[in-house]
């Protein structure tokens, strides 16, 4: 969110990005696992840019390449000026050539998940309502008032079950481990089966209404939250999930630190995807790195 | 209608909640939802981002463009 906010929120940087690249957004954590040509390609990038020995060691950052995989710039610095000045530098020394496109072959299956024909991507965004001390600074502010953004999949039998009325239990155990969690500072922890202490959540006439409790073993981090929205459909499928998460969340997780000290609101809403965002294609983050365990909660 | 309920072992919650959350009214719920849903304007959207490096790699062979790949923990068009 904060890049959001902040280097691609600036005038020249997004104008340069339009003009004079093919820009791509990624979640590393795949392409640096891959083993097919995409995280080959990414790989012999990363290298030149923040070489390493290991697959699990993180490649984040920015990078400028040509089409080829030559190192053009890099830097994990996210300053706008500093972003102009890479864009800068890279435009020249690139030096445009034809170069063929990427054999794509087989793809990692681990790490290209799809949702099988029939399911649902639902647009899942968060943001903490109150709770914490007045910003600092602009970033400060970016990340408290930040409205996250994932995905929750629904398998095509659960889309079924909700045609005839129904709320599949799986259903209603992958929104409450992997989508009731507060994503606005960064990748949450999850919620492990255990940590879902009670779950009462019904689906009356179109409702969906109900209560989810979580919270770990020695309770640093709770949510205790309402829900509440509806749910329509015509012949062809589900054509609305329109529902609110709403309740008081405690604690951080080792990437989202920064949280409000004390308990704090926190807002969900989950809106059926349209396709219209490029966003609706990632996959959810609590499927990755097995999309199985994500979907076939028991 | 179907009505899932599932109680842990543990026993902590009572102990462990924080001040208690109340039951979201209609009203309350349309406004929420209205307020977080992502501005269509925002100017991070102006880029026409790929999400498959597959695809700008051909795009960018295409057109004689460099990539510009924005890699993160997480997806950066997601949750970081």
């Amino acid at each position: 969110m904060i890049d959001r906010a902040s280097t691609f929120a600036d005038s020249e940087v997004l104008k340069s990005l339009r003009q004079n690249f093919v820009p791509v957004a990624l979640d590393q954590a795949y392409q640096r696992r891959q083993e097919d040509a995409e995280g080959d390609f990414y790989r012999r990038i990363a290298q030149q840019g923040r070489p390493t020995s290991s697959r699990n060691a993180t490649t984040q950052g920015l990078y400028v390449a040509a089409p080829d995989g030559t190192l053009l710039g890099f830097t994990n610095n996210r300053s706008p000026d500093r972003i102009r000045r890479m864009l800068t530098e890279a435009l020249g020394r690139y030096q445009p050539a034809s170069t063929g496109r990427i054999e794509t072959g087989r793809r990692d299956p681990r790490y290209n998940p799809q949702l099988p024909a029939g399911g649902l991507v639902v647009r899942v965004q968060a943001r903490v309502l109150d709770g914490y001390d007045p910003p600092r600074n602009a970033m400060e502010d970016a990340f408290q008032t930040a409205l996250s953004r994932d995905n929750l999949w629904i398998s095509p039998s659960e889309h079924q079950q909700l045609l005839q009325q129904r709320l599949p239990d799986s259903l209603v155990r992958r929104i409450a481990r992997f989508h009731l969690v507060d994503n606005t500072r960064g990748e949450p922890p999850m919620w492990k089966a255990t940590e879902v202490q009670s779950v009462d959540v019904a689906l009356d006439d179109g409702v969906l209404a109900g209560r989810v409790q979580l919270a770990t073993a020695d309770g640093e981090r709770a949510y205790d939250v309402w829900l509440r929205g509806h749910l329509e459909h015509d012949q062809t499928g589900i054509t609305r999930f329109d529902v609110v998460a709403r309740g008081t969340f405690r604690g951080e997780g080792r990437y989202t630190r920064g949280a409000p000290k004390k308990p704090f609101p926190l807002a969900i809403s989950f809106t059926l995807a349209d396709g219209s965002d490029i966003a609706d294609e990632i996959p959810p983050q609590g499927s990755r790195g097995w999309v199985q365990g994500y979907i076939d909660l028991r | 209608m179907i009505r899932t309920a599932i109680l842990s072992s543990i026993a902590l919650l009572a102990s462990s909640a924080a001040a208690p959350a109340q039951q979201l009214t209609e009203r309350e719920f349309q406004s929420l939802h209205a307020e977080l849903q992502q501005p269509e304007d925002a100017a991070w959207r102006s880029v026409p981002w790929k999400v498959s490096l597959v695809e700008a790699q051909a795009e960018a062979a295409e057109q004689l463009k460099p990539l510009f790949i924005w890699a993160m923990d997480g997806h950066p068009l997601g949750c970081t």
